[in-house]
Formats: structure tokens, sequence, C-alpha cells
């Protein structure tokens, strides 16, 4: 359901001069799967993310995201996608039913859907006892519940989660980690990014591993331990990081 | 294009905007309850001093009355001054309130003004001071009526009549009418005290719903819905206009609430009657519009352009400065206008706005007026809609 190919972004900035944020990025994800990017801050996750969600544009290379072309077509992309990131906010002066009415509608969703989405939504989420308070009077935990629900109310078949537990205390972290579970069993294709082990481990089917823009390593976690001499993904990730710095 | 989705992002900013605590106290607290509170207070504590100063009697001093007997019988005659006889200490009486003036008449003054000479008077008081204030006029009235007197005295003596000391009488007859004094008093203030209203409205609202909406992190969630770029900026920046030129209506009731209020308290304003007929009230609002729309789009494009809200704050203020400087010399008087003016905005919306408080329709100023400010709203919203497409613009870190 997306399909990466040469994928490079290149910024330029005033400071740095040329940023080369994504280098030639190639990996694809089916429906039920989650396809991990695993990386340290700065490694190019969310910069692909942001590409795959149509908010930017490529410098080189090409994606799809359900056949659709995400320069060409991005309108019909962005119909089919969920987006959710540690940095998308919520509306403070609104509550949940609120939220999620608007992204419905703005979604081209009909508000008799929206309403039955919604309520099967809350339900799932457990968001029923808040569903009628403040954002800004909201726990973080219920914040993010709030922010899955309105990313998924025009039922996308694709989710594109950049590091979605940044932040949030482990009890959160789980509830969401639960939520990905559930949706990947629902059939939806998710891309999940995340510079935490563990997570990857529990969560991914795929794994790609992505240091300084590159794509280092790629394959399930059984995979990517056959190629290498270690069981423990930590130790996978800092020998291919190594590797790396001793073949420049 | 679709109006429906503007219409989803306008009243999704405009209930955002009016759940905001601060936009109710900008809006509705300060004009409507604020202002007139402020006014009847300052009219009502204005009216009570003035109350009990004119009430009071005025006491003075007064040194060498025995060569003035005329002189002293009139003020001792009058009810509201009272001559007290106390001969020392007089300045540091005068300093600390006890008399409010002290009246010198020097010993020549009876010989002075039989001879048909100047009677040296001298008169000393606190300027600073109501009551002593209140004192100097009485006793200037009195002289003045008993300079009347030795006038009238000397001229009979010559065998002249009255009238040989007023030769010429001017009379004087204003024309102007109610609706025409009322214009421009209006004039001179209103036109600036509106672009402001207009700005000052706009501004908080315009930051919000762009830097801040980039601040919070809530701009991703827009950008990746079904919605377009475009329909985001109509809807964003209709709500803008929308909350600006309430504010700036509710200003004007406020202010003037406040200023009828005050006055009335004061003692009335006398026969102001604000004769604006409909039809001037309508081409304000035609001339106003672009106006709003200009002040709103140029905001939200500083907005959308800044990182944060206080980068964006940082921008507005020289604009903020500009607007009133343009808002002051569309005040000041006696300013050659010429046509190519009427192509700054702002400044023009001002001038017409004066004209038409005055009565006049210049219909080529208005048509030149609604549309310059017209065009460039327009630009600066395709402006707004361009950056809100640039990603080096909207993930500026
Ligand atoms: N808008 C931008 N302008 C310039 N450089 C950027 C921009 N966004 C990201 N970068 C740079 O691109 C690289 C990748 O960043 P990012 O995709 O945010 O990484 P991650 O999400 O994995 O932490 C970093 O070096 C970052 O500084
Ligand atoms: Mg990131």
């Amino acid at each position: 359901m997306i399909q990466v190919e040469g994928l490079t972004k290149i910024f330029k900035d005033k400071k740095r001069g040329k940023v080369v944020a994504i280098n030639n990025l190639k990996f694809e994800c089916q429906k039920g799967q989650i396809f991990g990017l695993l990386g340290p801050n700065g490694a190019g996750k969310t910069t692909t993310l942001r590409i795959l969600a149509t908010m930017m544009v490529p410098t080189q290379g090409k994606a799809e995201v359900n056949g659709f072309d995400v320069v060409k077509d991005a309108n019909k992309v962005r119909r089919h996608i969920g987006f959710l990131s540690s940095e998308t906010g919520l509306y403070d002066r609104f509550t949940p039913r609120e939220t999620v009415k608007f992204f419905g509608r703005i979604n081209g969703i009909e508000d008799k859907i929206i309403e039955k989405r919604m309520a099967e939504i809350f339900r799932n989420l457990d968001m029923e006892d808040f569903q009628d308070v403040r954002v800004n009077k909201l726990s973080t935990g219920m914040k993010q519940k709030l922010s899955i629900a309105r990313s998924i109310i025009h039922n996308p078949p694709i989710l594109i989660l950049d590091e979605p537990t940044v932040g949030l205390d482990i009890i959160t972290a789980r509830t969401v980690i639960e939520y990905v579970k559930k949706f990947k069993e629902e059939g939806k294709c998710i891309i999940y990014s995340t510079h935490i082990m563990r997570e990857a481990e529990k969560l991914c089917d795929v794994i790609a591993i992505i240091h300084q823009g590159n794509i280092i390593a790629k394959g399930t976690l059984e995979e990517l331990k056959k190629n290498s001499l270690s069981d423990d993904l930590e130790e996978i990730f800092f020998g291919l990081i190594n590797q790396g710095e001793n073949l420049k | 294009m679709s109006w429906k989705n503007i219409r989803l992002i306008f009243v999704k900013e405009l209930v955002g905007t009016i759940r905001d605590r601060r936009t109710i106290i900008a809006m509705i607290i300060i004009p409507l309850i604020f202002y007139p509170l402020l006014f009847t207070g300052i009219g009502y504590f204005n009216k009570l001093g003035s109350m009990k100063s004119e009430e009071a009697t005025s006491n003075i001093i007064i040194y060498g009355a025995e060569f003035a007997p005329q002189l002293v019988k009139y003020f001792q005659g009058n009810e509201k001054i009272e001559i007290l006889n106390i001969k020392e200490n007089s300045s540091s009486k005068l300093e600390n309130g006890d008399v409010q003036a002290v009246l010198e008449i020097p010993s020549d003054f009876k010989y002075k003004i039989e001879q048909g000479g100047a009677g040296v008077l001298i008169l000393k008081y606190d300027a600073t001071e109501a009551k002593s204030r209140i004192a100097q006029k009485r006793i200037n009235q009195i002289i003045e009526k008993y300079k009347g007197e030795i006038v009238l005295q000397r001229l009979s003596h010559l065998g002249l009549k009255e009238e040989f000391i007023t030769p010429l009488i001017l009379k004087e007859e204003n024309i102007a009418t109610a609706e025409k004094i009322a214009g421009s008093f209006l004039a001179v203030l209103l036109p600036y005290l509106i672009i402001i209203l207009i700005f000052i409205g706009a501004m908080h609202t315009a930051v919000d719903l762009t830097a801040g909406e980039k601040e919070r992190g809530t701009i991703a969630t827009l950008l990746v819905s079904q919605i377009s770029r475009l329909e985001i900026v109509l809807g964003k920046c209709f709500a803008v206009m929308f909350i600006s030129f309430t504010s700036m209506v509710l200003g004007l009731l406020g202010l003037t609430l406040a200023f009828l209020s005050g006055a009335s308290i004061a003692g009335g304003i006398e026969g102001a009657k604000f004769g604006i007929s409909i039809n001037t009230i309508f081409l304000i609002f035609l001339v106003l519009l672009p106006l709003v729309g200009l002040a709103s789009a140029v905001l939200v494009m500083v907005g959308i352009f800044a990182r944060n809200i206080r980068e964006a704050s940082s921008y507005i203020t020289p604009i903020y400065m500009l607007t009133i400087f343009l808002g002051i010399i569309s005040i000041s008087q006696g300013i050659e206008l010429t046509s190519k003016m009427f192509l700054v905005p702002v400044l023009n919306s001002s001038f017409v706005f004066k004209e038409l408080l005055m009565g006049k329709i210049c219909w080529d100023h208005i048509i030149t007026t609604f549309s310059a400010n017209t065009i460039i709203a327009g630009f600066a919203l395709l402006e707004s809609t361009r950056l809100f497409t640039k990603e080096e613009v909207l993930f500026r870190s």
C-alpha cells in the first residue's frame, strides 16, 4: 500500500548549507503490516513521514500511497491516510466530540457517518466519560486518545505515525501501542517511526534502521538478527552504525 | 474551492476565538463595560468636585480696604465672598488653602481714580487650585463691574454717551448645521479611531490563527485533510475580518456610551446632535469592508510567515506603528488632497471617512479607495496562500 523508491530530500539550510535529510530511501509496506522506521534523532524519520503525508515534496524519488503519487495526487493520498505525530496538537478550546466532528467534516465525511463512527471510536478508546470536556482540561493520556480518534475518524486504510509515544508516560505510551496493534488487526497499513528499540521490537513486522538519512538495514526482526552477530536489537543497531562509520 | 469548506474553517476559528477569555475581555468587557464605567467615574468625580467648589464661598483677604471703600462694598454685597479680617501670614494661608485669594489695594488707589488715572490692584491666587480659580473669577467679575461704573462716570463727566467707546458692533451668525458641527468634530477623530480599532481587533486573532496554530502543532492536522490551502487561508481570513469588524463596532459603541455617560453626568453636551444619515453610514461601511479585509489579510500573511507567536508580534509592531502614523497624518488638518493619495491604503479610507462625515460624497475617491484596498487585500490573500504551500515557511525550525 505504501511504495517508496529512491526517495531523497535535501534542505537548503541558511547556516548549514545543503542538508541531505534522507537519501535514496526504498521500502514498502503492505496491508495489515506495521513498518517501523527506527533511528536516532535527526535520522530523517519525520522528513520521510511528512513526504508520505503530502506535507513536503521530495527532492528526488517517488512515493506512492494506496496507488497514488504523493506529489501529483496529493489530495487523493490525504483521503487515505491518518497522520499522527508527537508534534501534532489539538485545539484547546474544543471538546473531543467537537474536535472529532470537525476533522470528520474537513475530511469530507457526512455528519451521519461521523456520528456513527465517533460513537464507535469513543467506545473503543474508552473516551465516553470525557467526550464533552474541553481539551485543555484533559490529561495527557486523554489527549493522546483524542489525537488517535481524530486521525482515524475518516477510517483511513493507512496510518502514518511519527513517534506517537514521545513525551508520554509509560501507561499512556502502552495504551497507544495497544491501539496500534489493534489497528493492524483491523487490516490497516501502518508506518511507525520511533527511536525506541523495545517499541520497534514489540510492534513492527518489518524494521528499517535509518541513520543520517540512509536505511542501513531492513527486514523482520528475525532477519536482522540472522544477518548480524547479535540477538539484541540494540546491539545490532550499534553494530550497524559502527560499520557505517568505519566504511567512511 | 468550496464555500462549505471555507465555512467549516471560518466557524471553527470563530468558535475557538470566542471561547478564548482574552477575546471576550478585549472585545466586550473593555469597550462596553470598562470605558463607560471609567468615563462615568471621571465625569462623576469631576462634577462632584466642581459642584463643591462652585457652591463654597471664597475666603479672601483684602489689604488696604480703606483706600477703596466703594469697591469693598461690592465685595461685601456678594454672598459667595467672605472677607476675612486677618492681616498676618496671608501668603502661607493662601498656600495651605485657608484663603483662596488675596487682594492688595495700594494707598494711592482712591487718588488715582479720582484724578482720572488707573488704579492698580494686585490679586494673588493659586491657579492650580480649583477653589482659588473660582475666587479669582468672582473677584474679576466684581472688578469688571466696578470698572464699568467708573468708565460711565468719566464719560458722563465729559458729556459723552456709552456708545462713544463702542463704535463698532459685529454680529456673527454661524450657519453650520448641527450635522456639520457634529461631523467636523467626528471627522477629526473617528477615522483614526476606526482604523486603530480595526487593527487592534484583527491583530491578536490573526496571529493566534496562524503563528499560534504553527506553535501548537495543529497546522499539520489541517494540511493532511481534504481542505485546500486556499480554503484554509480564506476561512481564517474571513474569521479575522469578522472579529476585527465586530471589535471595531463594539469599540465605537463603547466609546460612544462612555462619552455620552461621562458627558451627561458632567452637564450634558449642548446641542450635539449626531446627524449622520443612513446613506452616509452605508457608504462608510462600504469603504470599511475592504479596509477590514486589507488589515486582516496582511496580518494573516505575516502570521503565516512567522515561526511563532512571538516572532509574529515583532513583525506586526512596525506595521502597527505605520498604521498609527498614517492615522495621525490623516488627522492633521490642512493637507492638500491629491487623487494619488487615495491609492495609499489606510490613508485613503481615513480621508474618505472624513469627507463622508463632513457630508461630502466624492464618488471618484470612494471608488479609488474601495478598489485600491480590495486589490491589495487580494494580493495579501494570494501571497498568504502561496506561503501556506511553501514547506520552508510551514516547517521552519
Ligand atoms: N525544515 C527543515 N529545514 C532544514 N533542515 C531540516 C528541516 N527539517 C529537518 N531538517 C534536518 O533534516 C535532518 C532530518 O531531520 P528529521 O527528519 O526531523 O529527523 P528525525 O525525525 O529522525 O529526528 C536533520 O538534520 C534536520 O536538522
Ligand atoms: Mg522526528
